[in-house]
């Protein structure tokens, strides 16, 4: 207290500027939130509430004892929930913790311009979890009102109070403009990514995994998450037709797939012995630390760092851990080559938990009687019998599906029968290999939602699938689809929105009627492609990029000295661009010069521009006579003007006015009627 | 008139009043009789140039009137001798002293008819008293009534019998002004109208004295701008600047400026000065200190003054 009472008056900041300053903290802590643990959050909330409250209870304000001890409590809090506090999760909760705490000991301006600071550097530090355009943008925004803050705190630029502050900020910020872009362009991208400095923007990713077991997609499918988005050099295909082909999956241990050892020397080349026309398109793939990219069932050609598996997958040489755009062809009909021998074992390979009523089932299938004939049914018309099974029997689509325990397969289909896509994949593609047909799993996506206004399809996770890929004599690898053979009366639709709980982003059927279902619909499309653009355009700005406009712009030669060099020089001619703008507006500073200046040049747009040596009174005496509709705007203007200029008569209200006045004066050319008119009127008058 | 310097002394009734009144008499000459005025104002003396008959004495007479001014008139010739001006000191024989007899400069306005038909050392003798105002005869210093107004009139230097007006001395007269013919509507008005002389010797005084040093003060203290300033500033450099004057404005010339133009912002009822009010007197105030003696067409001095402010922005 002693310490406090010895801060002279000006020095001590006052309670509107803290409460704006804990309010600025809370609302840049509020994304950040998402990424923090529990218990730190509860922490900020609970320090944010004590400054709050101590702002209306000045006796609330705990005394340096008891903020040392929270210091404590705050370190042990990060320590509890992270274990460490470096790091990129350890470390921001810190210093989230910090600044919060920080706040309740605001006893000079200078702690207040810490905080300030401070929070820039929390608002920086969230980038590292979320790159995308909204929390850009609202970080931006944030950083205004710390600007607005800062400026208003020293006072500078002659701004008191918060609004003038405001609008001095917000010029600043237009004027760092011209110098972010500059940055933006000329700044060295890393080419190393920033994991290698022990951060990770892919924390916490959901996304497919390459093998499959009961639930894992399920979990996928209540993730509204981005998983790529597609746009078609043509026609977009049905959707019906958009099977993404992800990771394939040979090897089943009784309760789950893996992709498995592929035959050793297996090096043959995925080949098509027929196909339609390739369709062209372009992939922005959102992270996913695996190497598959996702390609239109069946790519037949592999952009820059991939290649196409024997196997049909398309793999990137590295993993996918940023932002992957590609571009890739594929077919949507077509015929494989048949591979040899041992891919066929690989594919026939059984787990050892085929139970015989299983067998029993294939079997009855294999003899089934069909139209007299008593014959053993050939491999296609096993698998159609084996869907037609599907559609007939009580199977039921759910993504609530019951337990499952040891064998899953054998209870789903003669028990439970109620599941979703990899129930069905898992247990047809077990039928299949012990009825002797090889098969195996593709993993991917199905469908996407159409975006008009970006013109390209969006690819959730949850819309992954499970599929199932048989080889019959004489066709190759054929694509079945055991889910879709489900009647779809038995497809039970509430078991999504009853899965998915709050904070999910739940597609509702609403039914298009619905006026609200499609504004919603649209504006969260609109929001998508927002965010395409952001990642196009910004997050996506790679060093190659950068390369190529150097050399559109004829800048090629220079990055032999280095990017370095041409963003200082760039950086140079901005600053000095901009030191040449001040020094001129110091010439002509004074706002009401300024302002008299913007009248003579919208006048002077319309034909009538001051003379210089033109005194304001003859000035606005000739426009009077030239345009006498602008006589009373530009009267009442100088009016005003005349004296608070030369009379000295200067108060911030007749700045204000004027410039009211002049936000309203737009003159615009006359057309030579009513300038006729206008000189009649004159001589009338005279 | 309120006699506190704080509160507004401009009337502007008033001034408007004195120059109706004057414009009735001289006719078609509203613009000449507020720069008389202005001057006036101003404490400055004023140079009337033009040819004979064309009103300049009325001119005299009548301000003299308006203002509640003594007035006396002195016709200069080649033979006047600084004595007749000032004044001379006769032994009284009652009193067994000197007395001095105080020629016409002790009035309050003077008209100096033709100033420029007497010998150098004539006119010196009043413009020096001009500047001054006072006068020192025998050793003893005399001051000159006030408010002091001298209204001289000089002929065109191309009529016999001239003594030009040196730079020098053209530089104490804060304005000359140009009377010319008047325009053929005035001209009829004048010549149906009646007797002017007698016009003028009806007119009732206006104001007293002390209005009228009261105003004189508050010309003083009207308020010019940084702005205006410094438009008279770049006034001033651009002459010192400019191959068409051999020599630029004097610093009394741009105090005259300015004092000339705040006399205008008052005329015309403002309490601060504008661009316009130095551009309006610029003429009168600067163009015969710019031009020498030599006696211009009115045209030429509105054409320089033209010349300079079109090259100076505001």
């Amino acid at each position: 207290m002693h310490k406090t009472d010895s801060i002279p008056m000006a020095e001590r900041p006052e309670r509107t500027q803290i409460l704006w300053t804990t309010l600025l903290v809370a609302a840049a802590c509020a994304p950040f939130v998402r990424y923090l643990d529990g218990q730190v959050t509860a922490f900020l909330a609970l320090i944010l509430a004590i400054r709050l409250l101590a702002l209306r209870w000045p006796a609330a304000l705990p005394n340096r004892w008891i903020r040392a001890l929270l210091a404590f409590a705050g370190l042990g809090n990060c320590l509890a929930a992270y274990h460490t506090v470096s790091g990129q999760d350890g470390g921001s909760a810190l210093l989230a913790t910090m600044l919060v705490l920080k706040l309740l000991e605001l006893d000079t301006k200078r702690d207040l311009r810490l905080v300030l600071i401070l929070l820039g550097f929390l608002s920086v530090v969230q980038f590292l979890f979320d790159e995308s355009f909204q929390l850009t943008f609202y970080l931006g925004l944030i950083a205004l009102g710390l600007v607005t803050l800062l400026t208003e705190l020293n006072g500078g630029l002659g701004a008191a109070g918060l609004r003038p502050a405001l609008r001095v900020s917000a010029r600043l910020a237009l004027q760092a403009i011209p110098l972010t872009l500059v940055l933006f362009v000329l700044f060295p991208r890393l080419t190393a990514p920033l994991w290698s400095l022990g951060f990770d923007s892919s924390k916490g990713l959901t996304g497919m995994s390459d093998s499959m077991e009961p639930g894992n997609i399920s979990e996928l499918v209540v993730n509204g998450e981005l998983a790529f988005r597609v746009r078609f050099a043509g026609q977009r295909p049905n959707s019906n037709q958009l099977y993404w082909r992800g990771p394939v999956l040979w090897t089943m241990n009784g309760r789950r797939w893996t992709p498995g050892a592929p035959p050793s020397g297996w090096q043959e080349p995925a080949r098509l012995i027929e196909s339609s026309e390739p369709i062209e398109y372009e992939i922005v793939m959102e992270p996913t630390k695996q190497r598959w990219l996702f390609a239109l069932d069946m790519p037949i050609s592999e952009p820059e760092g991939a290649a196409i598996s024997p196997d049909y997958q398309l793999l990137s040489n590295q993993p996918v851990t940023a932002l992957k755009r590609y571009t890739a062809r594929s077919v949507l009909s077509y015929r494989t080559a048949e591979p040899d021998a041992r891919v066929r074992a690989l594919a026939l390979e059984l787990p050892d938990n085929v139970t015989p009523r299983m067998r029993a089932l294939v079997e009855d299938w294999r003899t089934q009687v069909t139209d007299g004939r008593s014959d053993r049914a050939d491999d296609w018309t096993l698998v159609q019998r084996a869907l037609a099974h599907f559609n007939r029997e009580n199977f039921y689509y759910t993504l609530l599906p019951p337990k499952l325990g040891a064998n899953p397969a054998d209870e789903f289909l003669f028990e439970t029968r109620s599941g979703f896509c990899e129930h069905y994949a898992s247990s047809f593609a077990l039928l299949m290999r012990i009825a002797g047909i090889p098969s195996r799993i593709v993993l991917g996506y199905l469908g996407g939602e159409t975006n008009a206004f970006g013109g390209y399809t969006i690819v959730r996770q949850s819309d992954a699938h499970a599929w199932v890929e048989v080889l019959i004599e004489g066709r190759g690898w054929v694509r079945v689809d055991p889910t879709a053979a489900v009647d779809p009366s038995r497809i039970d639709n509430r078991a999504a929105t009853e899965l998915l709980g709050a904070g999910a982003s739940v597609r509702f059927d609403l039914g298009e009627a619905a006026a609200l279902a499609r504004w919603m619909r649209d504006l969260r499309l609109l929001g998508d492609t927002l965010e395409a653009n952001w990642q196009n355009w910004v997050l996506d700005f790679s060093a190659q990029d950068q390369r190529r406009l150097m050399d559109r712009l004829g800048l090629g030669a220079w990055q032999e000295y280095g990017l370095a060099v041409l963003m200082v020089l760039a950086v140079s001619l901005t600053l000095g661009g901009i030191l040449l703008v001040l020094m001129r507006e110091r010439t002509e500073r004074d706002p009401l010069e300024q302002l008299y200046a913007r009248l003579c040049q919208r006048l002077g747009r319309v034909g009538l521009p001051r003379l210089p040596h033109e005194g304001p009174d003859d000035y606005g005496q000739r426009v009077a006579a030239a345009r006498p509709d602008l006589a009373s705007e530009v009267g009442g203007f100088l009016a005003l003007y005349v004296p608070a200029r030369y009379g000295e008569r200067l108060t911030p209200e007749t700045l204000q006015r004027l410039s009211d006045l002049l936000r309203g004066f737009t003159p615009r050319t006359q057309s030579v009627q009513s300038a006729f008119r206008g000189k009649v009127t004159a001589s009338n008058g005279g | 008139m309120s006699l506190h310097p704080k509160s507004s002394p401009i009337r502007p009734q008033l001034a408007e009043r004195i120059l109706q009144e004057a414009g009735a008499v001289i006719l078609g000459k509203d613009h000449e009789l507020r720069l008389a005025l202005a001057c006036l104002l101003a404490r400055g003396h004023l140079l009337v140039e033009d040819l004979p008959g064309v009103g300049k004495t009325t001119l005299a007479h009548l301000l003299a009137r308006l203002l509640g001014l003594d007035y006396s008139r002195i016709q200069f010739t080649s033979d006047l001798l600084p004595a007749d001006v000032i004044g001379v000191s006769v032994y009284d024989r009652a009193s067994e002293s000197f007395r001095f007899h105080s020629g016409p400069i002790f009035s309050q306005l003077i008209l100096a008819d033709e100033i420029n038909r007497a010998t150098p050392k004539a006119q010196s003798a009043l413009l020096e008293a001009m500047e001054e105002r006072q006068v020192t005869v025998e050793g003893e210093t005399r001051p000159l009534p006030e408010p002091f107004f001298v209204i001289a009139t000089q002929n065109p230097l191309f009529q016999v019998g001239t003594f030009p007006l040196p730079e020098s001395q053209l530089d104490r007269f804060l304005m000359r002004i140009h009377l010319g013919y008047p325009a053929a509507e005035q001209e009829k008005a004048l010549l149906a109208g009646e007797d002017r002389r007698e016009m003028v010797a009806r007119q009732q005084p206006a104001l007293t004295n002390a209005e009228l040093i009261e105003l004189q003060k508050s010309v003083v203290r009207l308020h010019a701008a940084p702005p205006i300033i410094d438009y008279v500033h770049a006034i001033l450099q651009f002459t010192r600047g400019s191959e068409r004057f051999a020599y630029g404005l004097s610093p009394r010339a741009g105090l005259g400026l300015l004092h000339a133009a705040k006399s205008w912002a008052l005329l015309a009822g403002r309490d601060y000065v504008m661009p316009e009010d130095v551009q309006a007197v610029l003429p009168s105030v600067a163009v015969h200190r710019l031009t020498g003696g030599e006696p211009g067409q009115r045209i030429g001095d509105d054409e320089v003054a033209r010349f300079i402010l079109t090259n100076v922005p505001v």
